[in-house]
């Protein structure tokens, strides 16, 4: 018989940790689906691209509502940002010079790429990302494997893969990645990786070549 | 965090059916837009060139256009909008604006294969296939240009 806190619908833990790697597998093959498959078979249907993101975002709010976490929890929160920065600061400044440098030897200017007017919503863009990323994939890694480098691995890796097949971009994101997914472990804040992202994003896209990033291309729209 | 409970397992095991039946209808739905199996055809071996007809059964009033490739090369593309007044007669068209002819006068001697193709457009003219007419055409040139059909 069970006993009165016990609920016959709880999972044990061992298949709680396995049902934390099959969501991080959900959201990704979700992602993989709309870069892949309905972009290169209805690209001009933005309703049809919406499915997988829509059942990638339901699962992630459904799974945030079950494990009980609450928006300040997966990092929507502004009582860490300034720390968050801080631990932020010297890498994503050291990358954005990097960006630059580079695009300097190759152009011997800077920011020779034109300003693009959806760079204006590149921020909200990154705050998705950085949700989907670190407040939903990272916790689940996390709970796989624990914080740590495997747990930091992983992220970085979903966040490459789904990068491919734009190798300088695949490369990038593993590294910013592994950035990003450690500074959320000690500082769980979405709003300081996201204006992070932000910076980064809009120095790569202004500082190098349309031609060497590809136009920021990913899954079958590189090809296109 | 709390433990889930089962629920999250039947919600991962329908999005991953809803995905897959996605994928499935939009892999069926891309063969049919872009490969329809709506062209016939069929090409054969004259003196001088290769001809044919073609018809779009989805289209019964256009005219499709043909591509001809010789041993893996372009050759030629052109509209089949010659007449064919056989085709008509068979039923396979509805007019007898179908046939299309080939010259081929530059072929060196020996055995060759030809495959003419209908080309499609689909996505408003984004995407172009190419569809296989009837079957390859095999044949040799003899002296004087002549194409014949092998072993005659």
């Amino acid at each position: 018989m069970l006993a009165e806190s016990e609920n016959p619908t709880q999972l044990p833990p061992a298949t709680a940790k396995a049902l934390a790697l099959w969501e991080i597998l959900s959201v990704t093959v979700s992602c993989l689906i709309a870069e892949w498959v309905v972009l290169s078979f209805v690209a001009r249907s933005k309703v049809v691209t919406a499915i997988p993101i829509l059942l990638a975002l339901g699962l992630m709010l459904f799974s945030h509502r079950e494990r009980g976490e609450t928006v300040r929890d997966v990092g929507f929160r502004v009582d860490n940002f300034v720390a968050t920065c801080r631990l932020l600061f010297l890498p994503t400044i050291a990358a954005v010079l990097l960006t630059i440098a580079v695009g300097w030897y190759m152009h011997h200017s800077i920011f020779p790429a034109p300003f693009r007017l959806r760079f204006i919503s590149l921020p909200l863009w990154a705050l998705f990302q950085q949700y989907a990323l670190n407040g939903f994939i990272n916790r689940r890694a996390q709970l796989a494997f624990g914080k740590g480098s495997t747990s930091v691995a992983l992220v970085a890796v979903v966040f490459s893969l789904l990068h491919l097949p734009n190798p300088l971009l695949a490369i990038v994101t593993m590294f910013a990645g592994l950035i990003w997914a450690a500074v959320y472990q000690r500082q769980p804040n979405l709003f300081a990786l996201a204006l992070s992202h932000t910076l980064a994003s809009i120095t790569l896209a202004l500082s190098l070549p349309p031609s060497l990033l590809n136009n920021l291309r990913v899954g079958f729209k590189y090809f296109g | 965090m709390r433990t889930p409970s089962t629920t999250l397992i039947h919600v991962l095991v329908g999005k991953s059916i809803v995905e897959t039946l996605l994928v499935g209808a939009l892999a069926v739905f891309t063969f049919i837009t872009m490969l329809p199996p709506f062209f016939h055809g069929w090409g054969e071996v004259r003196d001088t060139g290769i001809s044919g007809w073609v018809v779009n059964n989805a289209a019964p009033w256009e005219r499709v256009e043909v591509q001809l490739f010789v041993d893996g090369e372009f050759v030629a593309a052109r509209a089949a909008n010659e007449s064919r007044p056989d085709v008509l007669a068979a039923g396979w068209s509805r007019d007898e604006w179908h046939g299309y002819t080939f010259a081929l006068t530059q072929l060196s001697l020996g055995s060759h294969e030809a495959r003419v193709y209908a080309l499609h457009d689909s996505a408003g003219g984004l995407r172009k296939t190419l569809q296989l007419l009837g079957d390859p055409i095999r044949f040799s040139v003899a002296q004087g240009g002549k194409l014949k059909l092998p072993n005659r």
